[in-house]
């Protein structure tokens, strides 16, 4: 026992927030602070500015709450999609892995704007107007936007299952466990686990990619951010130098939001740290 | 792979099957945990037809236990867990039963102070005697061993062969591939040459070493007794 607790027995209950996780929100935290006190210096405006927020702040907590909701949307949908489409991937079976390799093909070529662009022209038509209302057409683009990221995932999976070497599934059916026990108990959580560092970036990915959900229109940080930008220069509701502003703070939300959610995938990791699945530390 | 061959194994019996490498021995080994479905002929456990549809090989696999030339140990689980998740997720048993049959059989094989150590902590030979222990956790009728030396440093060889040699005195029913010439001489009570999917003789490990009969064995035995 010392200082640097690394017996097995620690690193089995290893707690989810971590230390160092608690220790990098504080670095950023003050990083952040710097970096607008020398803003507010250098350039002489401030995302602090009260009668700035008086006039933005409807507009940006309209877009925060829609990008917030469009990745509720979106991150659950392609996670399922690329964690299912990755086994189906890995199947002996071709009727299981060949449609999923020509959706991984399709989606992953397809520019995501000209996704979100038929999807909101051709979305009403799928869903029952009754239920959705006019903002059908946005969940169906934002679906779109799950499908695309879900290629993506699907390829992630996929590596993270073909990187369980062979004798793991062998071992389990030798000591009696059926292929979906094996599965549940032995593949998938290594599998899981490998998986959790590229879909962090993924995630990241898909935050930012929520903006492009503006351009037909979706209620949406980016969108509203460049209305008020618009509204600003063409009636002169503030000065020109707010225009940094707006930028800057929605700059810094999506930072944010895409910093918490990699770390939440950061302190999973570490929760399922297993020596030998990260074989190399330099 | 295989042609035409037979092999009765009795209880208790320790049987070291040697051959020169694509001979079939694995493939042997495979087939009778049916971790290989044969093509053709059939297999017993205990006068039980077992490649049969009516039989689900699980339960063959549990009668019969795995011990693999690449350990095979299960990277995310430790020691301990590795030897229990077949009793609790196969055999049902509570995790408080499962705990004490694993330290017990971890003990068994010299490695009661590992039980938390996951399987990249421990050295080749620690991490095949742990795979022995999860192998006799599911008290099986016999255990296969598949090359269980081949892939270990020469100075961890022997404390395997060691736990190897206490269970075959201890009354397993062992079928071991391996090339361990002082092992089969020590502890086999048979020895058995394949080559090329056939059994090409088999005798007392003693009697084939030294008045091989067939000309294949003979250039074979040569070559590893060296």
């Amino acid at each position: 026992m010392g200082l640097w607790r690394t017996s097995s027995e620690d690193r089995r209950r290893r707690p989810f927030l971590t230390k160092e996780t608690g220790i990098r929100l504080l670095e950023m935290f003050v990083g952040g602070i710097i970096f607008l006190v020398l803003l507010q210096v250098l350039l002489g405006f401030s995302v602090f500015d009260a009668t700035f927020w008086a006039r933005f702040w409807n507009s940006y907590t309209r877009g925060l709450v829609g990008t917030l909701v469009f990745t509720a949307i979106i991150i659950p949908v392609s996670v399922v999609i690329g964690f299912l489409g990755g086994w189906a991937r890995v199947s002996r079976h071709r009727v299981a892995s060949w449609p999923v390799a020509v959706y991984v093909d399709f989606f992953r070529g397809i520019p995501p704007l000209v996704l979100i662009i038929f999807a909101y022209l051709f979305g009403q038509d799928f869903l029952p107007p009754r239920v959705f209302g006019r903002g059908g057409a946005y969940t169906v683009a934002a679906l779109a936007l799950a499908l695309h990221s879900g290629a993506y995932q699907v390829e992630i999976f996929r590596a993270g299952f073909q990187s369980i070497p062979r004798g793991q599934m062998e071992a389990a059916h030798a000591v009696g466990m059926g292929q979906w026990q094996s599965m549940r108990h032995i593949i998938l959580p290594q599998t899981l686990r490998l998986s959790l560092p590229p879909l962090a970036n993924e995630f990241a990915t898909v935050i930012k990619d929520t903006s492009l959900l503006g351009v037909v229109g979706a209620t949406e940080m980016f969108a509203l951010a460049q209305e008020f930008q618009q509204q600003m220069v063409t009636f002169g509701i503030g000065p020109l130098v707010w225009v940094f502003s707006v930028w800057t703070s929605v700059a810094l939300t999506y930072f944010v939001m895409t910093f918490l959610v990699t770390r939440v995938l950061l302190a999973l990791e570490h929760r399922f740290h297993t020596p030998g699945l990260e074989a190399l530390s330099l | 792979m295989l042609r035409g061959v037979s092999l009765d194994v009795a209880r208790g019996e320790v049987v070291v099957v040697v051959g020169p490498s694509g001979s079939g021995k694995s493939t042997l080994l495979r087939c009778i945990n049916l971790l290989v479905e044969p093509d053709e002929g059939r297999v017993f456990i205990d006068g039980v037809h077992v490649n049969t549809p009516a039989i689900r090989p699980e339960w063959v696999r549990q009668q019969v236990g795995m011990v693999f030339q690449s350990f095979n140990l299960f990277t995310h689980l430790t020691a301990l867990q590795n030897v229990t998740v077949g009793l609790i997720r196969v055999k049902d048993e509570s995790k408080d039963a499962a705990e004490a049959k694993g330290k017990e059989l971890l003990a068994r094989v010299g490695l009661a102070a590992k039980e938390n150590a996951y399987p990249a902590e421990l050295s080749g030979g620690q991490q095949q005697r742990v795979a022995i222990a999860r192998a006799l956790a599911m008290d099986p009728k016999a255990i296969l061993f598949d090359e269980p030396t081949s892939a270990l440093d020469p100075e961890y060889i022997r404390e395997v062969l060691d736990v190897m040699t206490t269970l075959a005195r201890d009354g397993m029913t062992m079928i071991v591939v391996s090339h361990e010439m002082g092992f089969a001489r020590s502890v086999a009570t048979r020895l058995i040459f394949l080559d090329e999917g056939k059994i090409i003789e088999e005798g007392v490990p003693e009697e084939v070493f030294v008045h091989p009969k067939h000309e294949r064995t003979r250039a074979f035995v040569s070559k590893i007794l060296r």
